[in-house]
């Protein structure tokens, strides 16, 4: 059926090893995204990986003022944690806005971020509140991670670790989600905090962006009438049978009203 | 499996099970093929159905997305380790007595979901459990039922199957909710779907499809692709098939070839299949080795296929009409230009999936002495019909075929067309081995038939007193590519098109217009939902304008008993509109009032909206003969069995037909064994479509119960009122203090048998043809609805936030009660995605992502009001409930809409975008 050797190392050490040796390696996580692009062919990896094993890549901690999440930590332990739910709810309730239960019980953080789809939540949710992404190498802020379309910073080998998520003084996530799979057709996180007045844009383009004009107008006064009359253009964003770009324009200044109404 | 693959060892229920599989095999298909849980479903293989949960160390997640690897040292638990030591799980036993399992396809994954939730909560919120849930999908129960049994179940804890299951008292079985006859296999996984049971020998088919609308093509060197590919034992096509290469519903419209023959009219045609081992036809790349294709311009949409030199899609339909329907009664003209109030609209309607959660599946085998025979077991709604298709495509005898309907997992009229039984036919036949097919989710998307996208133009007429004086309809449905049910359409909407109304003056053209779309065939209402959006939208213009509520405005004009409809035909019964308009007057009142209410005082943001829908349905065929037969026989031992012919796809029918003739003979419903739906052994029941299996069925069935008590009794020479018992084989029949006691193995056995006694029922409904001005009676009897539909509307996003649905319906008699609200349920949730989501964009919405149909947050609360008014004709004064709930649905969704914020609805589904669009270009 597939022809490709299989490992499920039990150390990151041992991953990367095995990962660097293999013509063609590739990483699971989750497998949510990946089994079904190996069933379709869409990948054909001459190795695979799997990080399910390797204890040190899973778990949340508190770790000064920041909030510290393994990569192989599922959506539905973020959304239960009690450490993202005092310090970051609204990262616990975009955790818990991803598909359905049996998503959240598998897929992981580090699979999501790593696959970067353009509709996915996270990268919103990491952009916005200006993490640091950690890999087995080096550390790389959000604003350089997410790259383009299922594009990343990330170098050929290379492992997510650990996302370190700073605690913000306030913040929220507004999704307008595909009814069906529940990912975002716009999702909108906002948060002002120590890596200062954010507002980032997952589903409406071909990658998670930024809105500056609405981040300088709420650094003035975070209130939804701040960003009232302040639109994206609809050029360039993403356009399909459940939203046109147009649509997805006026969507992305809805939500963003709304995350803010929510952070209070 | 690869002979090096390792092994892996999990637990599996309580119990340790080690399989040699690639770490990669899903552990759904580890669960089915290698370690028999077949309880596990499989209905779309990409993490979108839900239909495979299980729980993976305690929590729940789909089966088909894990890899065996990752379930390494887990535990699993399925279906089949819910009940313990025979005992139900009180979940399992909540479903079954709350009737939360209809086809039941998605049963098992909903329940895994269940006890998921129930294990940390055990008496959950109704929140709790459809975000617990939200991960399954049903077609069938508009979820209601679940919810409320999974918020149940903490009072079923140590409940037996035979507690939940119990038969209602003799003689009492009509009017009482029991449990389904077939529930207990539904709830505990073991009931057998399509894809679930094959002779260990057969070979795997692959269908190969077209990946263009509309092409020639060249066969590549088949031979040689065979060569190259060991274990493909051969690559079917045209050539291969004994009989004719072609089918279709109706007998001279047999269009579709079971091969396409150098030329394929739609995206999703089979061109060939591969047959062999499984591993090594599903290996074979789709290329230019096995076809060569030169795609020509598709002739996609109604509008293309009409215009002046569009190519014909058939050759003998050179203006591509496939079939039209006329209807004209009084003078419509002269009554619209002279309206005191006056609507004129449009509307268009997109494809719809029937996107049952079970893929087409089956297998065949030929049987008998020299396998002379054929037996194809598949998922469908209508084995006689597949009975005659086979026997035309192998070119042998009807008697030589022999279908055995397999449990159906949901068909809502897309299981009446054949799918795989000719090619497995075909490929069993000709290769003399048994051969099974399972589609996948993609290819059942592509290759079934949809409901017909629409174009109507309308105009209605009422006095200033709101009287109703005309309507002019006009319809185009797109039938795509072969005929399958497009008369049917074009058929029906004429007689429907000017809903429940009396209204003098009528005029109604219908035609079904070949195109390369995908073949529109039967989906619950052929038609009738979609020319009801628009009549009734005009409907609710005319009350506006003279200045009625739009539930008054239906009430003076609902056809009532006496009053002729448009065909002519004088319902003297059962035409029960105006009592469900009546009883949805407090509820109307009331919502409507709070409504405006809110609206009044709120910020604008959100607007609430109250609408109401009405229909009508003619139950069974329109002015064709459609009769069910069906039978009991008693043997020497006392044995008593129901042949019944009629499938059950969900609904009920194995149930209602069961309580009808337990009450026609006297006897209760535990008493009787049933042999269903094989054609070797069951009289034709006719197809299970159009509401007609509880009025048609039934009433055989009511007969086939009276035939056997009346020769009963004779043997007592008693009258009607005497009580019969079966005890073993010793019958008493008993009148008064009298009773007579039969030893049945003193009597003489029927037709060289062990059967002593046999009941018979015919049932055909009295129609009469319609003229060429569409006047006659079409349908024996109509079931009647009206739906009021409340709901809010975001006005910055265009979303609908659905508040709640009051339902009245005329069914004539609730058979079983239970029964009948999930028909309502179901019906209702297939109208939500009708009016809001569902649109089928071939090669773009074949999967269950991107196709959108209601999930268990999208169904609110529903009031059910049943207004038994009898049908004397039907059983026990019962008429159908099958299409009805559907119907209403989107009307009043629309009317609600309307009244919320002024927009009317042009085009369907409503996505958020267009009602955004509408209300940002309203005046
Ligand atoms: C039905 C369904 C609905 C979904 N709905 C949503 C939704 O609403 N919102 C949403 O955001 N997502 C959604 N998803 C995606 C889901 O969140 C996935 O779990 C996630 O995108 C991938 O995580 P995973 O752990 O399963 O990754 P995998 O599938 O295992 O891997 C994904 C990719 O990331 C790579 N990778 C994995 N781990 C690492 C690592 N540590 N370092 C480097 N590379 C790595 C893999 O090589 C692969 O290319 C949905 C998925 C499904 C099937
Ligand atoms: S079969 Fe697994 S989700 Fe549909
Ligand atoms: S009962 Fe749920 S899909 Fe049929």
């Amino acid at each position: 059926m597939y022809n490709f050797n299989y490992y499920r190392p039990l150390s990151l050490e041992e991953a990367a090893q095995v990962l660097s040796a293999a013509s063609d390696g590739k990483l699971m996580s989750g497998g949510m995204t990946l089994i079904p692009t190996l069933k379709q062919r869409l990948a054909n990896p001459s190795d695979l990986v799997d990080l399910s094993e390797i204890a040190d890549l899973s778990g949340i901690e508190a770790k000064g003022d920041t909030v510290v999440i393994g990569a192989t930590t599922t959506h539905a332990e973020v959304a239960d944690s009690e450490v993202v739910k005092s310090q970051i709810p609204a990262l616990a309730a975009l955790a818990e806005s991803i598909g359905d239960p049996q998503v959240r019980n598998r897929g992981t953080i580090g699979g999501s971020i790593a696959n970067n789809d353009p509709a996915a939540d996270y990268p919103a949710g990491l952009l916005g509140l200006g993490a640091t992404i950690k890999t087995d190498r080096r550390q790389i802020p959000a604003d350089d991670f997410f790259t383009g379309m299922f594009e990343t910073a990330l170098e050929e080998g290379e492992i997510v670790t650990a996302v370190s998520v700073p605690i913000p003084k306030k913040a929220a996530y507004a999704k307008f989600p595909n009814p069906a799979s529940r990912y975002a057709i716009v999702g909108v996180m906002v948060a002002q905090g120590p890596a200062g007045t954010r507002v980032a844009v997952t589903g409406a383009g071909p990658g998670v962006f930024r809105v500056a004009k609405m981040e300088t107008a709420l650094e003035k006064n975070f209130s939804a009438n701040a960003i009232e009359g302040i639109s994206v253009p609809a050029k360039g964003l993403n356009a399909d049978m459940h939203a046109s770009a147009d649509y997805r324009a006026h969507l992305v200044g809805v939500m963003a009203r709304r995350a803010v109404t929510a952070a209070g | 499996m690869n002979a090096h693959a390792p092994e892996t060892a999990f637990t599996l229920n309580g119990r340790p099970v080690s399989v040699v599989a690639e770490p990669f095999a899903r552990l759904a298909n580890v669960l089915r093929d290698q370690l028999g849980a077949i309880g596990t479903k499989i209905g779309c293989d990409a993490g979108d159905c839900g239909a495979c949960t299980v729980l993976l160390d305690g929590r729940q997640v789909c089966a088909c997305l894990v890899p065996l690897a990752q379930a390494a040292g887990a535990e699993v638990r399925t279906v089949e380790g819910l009940a313990e030591n025979g005992a139900l799980s009180a979940v399992q036993a909540a479903f079954l007595a709350h009737g939360a399992a209809q086809c039941g396809i998605c049963t098992p994954g909903m329940l895994m979901a269940a006890s998921d939730l129930l294990q940390r909560e055990p008496k959950p919120s109704e929140a709790a459990v459809k975000d617990a849930l939200g991960g399954v999908l049903c077609r069938c129960t508009g979820y209601r039922k679940i919810i409320e049994a999974v918020m149940d179940a903490h009072r079923f804890a140590g409940t037996t199957a035979g507690d939940v299951c119990a038969a209602p008292a003799k003689g009492r079985a009509v009017g009482a909710a029991m449990v389904r006859a077939d529930g207990l296999a539904k709830v505990t996984g073991t009931d057998l779907f399509g894809a679930d049971a094959a002779p260990s020998d057969a070979l795997w088919l692959r269908a190969l499809r077209s990946p263009h609308a509309r092409a020639r093509f060249t066969l590549g060197d088949l031979e040689a692709v065979q060569r190259r590919h060991p274990g493909v034992e051969a690559i079917l096509t045209a050539a291969d098939v004994p009989g004719e290469n072609s089918f279709g519903i109706y007998p001279d419209l047999k269009d579709q070839p079971v091969f396409a023959e150098g030329f394929v009219r739609y995206r999703g045609e089979v061109v060939l299949a591969l047959v062999g081992e499984r591993a090594a036809v599903e290996a074979v790349p789709f290329d230019d080795d096995l076809v060569t294709w030169q795609p020509e311009d598709p002739v996609m949409g109604v509008v293309a296929a009409l215009r002046n030199g569009a190519p014909a899609i058939h050759g003998n339909r050179p203006d591509n009409v496939l079939a039209e329907g006329r209807l004209e009664k009084g003078d419509v003209e002269s009554a619209l230009a002279s309206a005191e109030a006056l609507a004129v609209d449009e509307l268009a309607t997109a494809y719809v999936e029937h996107a049952y959660i079970e893929p087409e599946a089956g297998y065949a085998q030929r049987i008998g002495p020299n396998g002379a025979r054929i037996e194809v077991a598949a998922s469908t709604q209508a084995p006689y019909l597949d009975r005659d298709e086979v026997a035309r495509v192998l070119g042998i005898d009807k008697s030589a075929v022999r279908i055995v309907p397999t449990a159906c997992g949901g068909g809502f009229g897309g299981k009446l067309d054949v799918s795989v039984q000719p090619l497995l036919a075909v490929a069993a036949w000709v290769l003399k081995r048994p051969v099974r097919c399972v589609y996948s989710r993609i290819e059942s998307m592509a290759a079934s038939t949809k409901r017909h996208p629409a174009r109507i133009k309308a105009s209605a007429a009422a006095g200033r007193d709101g009287l109703l004086t005309a309507i002019r309809l006009e319809a185009d449905f797109d039938t795509g590519a072969y005929a399958s049910w497009g008369p049917t359409v074009a058929d029906r909407v004429p007689v429907h098109g000017s809903g429940p109304y009396f209204v003098p003056n009528v005029f109604v053209h219908s035609q079904a217009i070949y195109t390369n779309g995908t073949p529109s065939g039967a989906f619950r209402g052929f038609g009738v939902p979609q020319a009801a959006i628009l009549q009734e939208s005009l409907y609710d213009d005319l009350a506006a304008q003279v200045g009625l509520d739009p539930l008054e405005f239906r009430l003076r004009n609902a056809l009532r008993p006496g009053q002729p409809t448009a065909t002519g035909q004088v319902l003297e019964h059962s035409a029960g509109l105006a009592q469900c308009l009546e009883a949805l007057q407090p509820h109307w009142r009331r919502l409507r009032g709070e409504a405006e209410d809110q609206n009044r005082i709120g910020n604008g943001r959100t607007r609430r909206g109250v609408g109401i829908g009405c229909m009508w349905y003619g139950c069974g065929n329109t002015s064709l003969p459609n009769p069910s037969t069906m039978r009991i026989t008693l043997d020497r031992a006392g044995r008593l069995t129901f042949f019944n012919g009629a499938v059950d796809i969900g609904q009920g029918s194995t149930t209602v037909l069961l309580q009808i003739c337990a009450d026609a003979l006297g006897l209760e419903t535990s008493a009787f064994e049933m042999v269903l739906g094989d054609t070797d052994r069951t009289a034709d029941a006719g197809k299970t479509s159009a509401s007609r299996q509880t009025f048609v069925s039934g009433k055989a069935a009511y007969l086939a119960g009276r035939d056997l008590r009346a020769k009963l009794l004779r043997l007592a020479n008693v009258g009607d009122t005497a009580e019969i018992d079966l005890q073993g084989g010793t019958l008493r029949i008993g009148d008064g203090a009298q009773a007579t006691d039969i030893d049945l193995a003193a009597l003489p056995v029927e037709e060289g048998g062990e059967t002593v006694l046999s009941g018979t029922g015919t049932f055909d409904p009295p129609t009469t043809p319609l003229d060429e001005k569409g006047q006659g009676n079409p349908y024996a009897t109509y079931g009647f609805a009206a739906q009021i539909a409340d709901l809010e509307v975001d006005m910055e996003l265009g979303t609908i936030h659905l508040r709640r649905f009051v339902a009245a319906h005329d069914l004539g008699k609730a058979i079983n009660p239970s029964l009948v609200e999930g028909q309502i349920h179901g019906g209702i949730a297939q109208g939500i995605g009708l009016a809001l989501m569902e649109e089928f964009l071939p090669g773009r919405t074949e999967n269950l992502h991107d196709y959108l149909i209601p999930t268990i947050g999208d169904v609110p609360p529903i009031d059910i009001i049943l207004v038994e008014d009898p049908e004397h004709l039907g059983p026990y004064g019962a008429k159908g409930i099958g299409e009805p709930a559907l119907i209403a649905t989107a009307p009043a969704i629309f009317g609600a809409i309307r009244h919320a914020t002024g927009v009317k609805v042009r085009k369907v589904p409503l996505l958020p975008h267009r009602l955004l669009q509408a209300l940002r270009s309203k005046p």
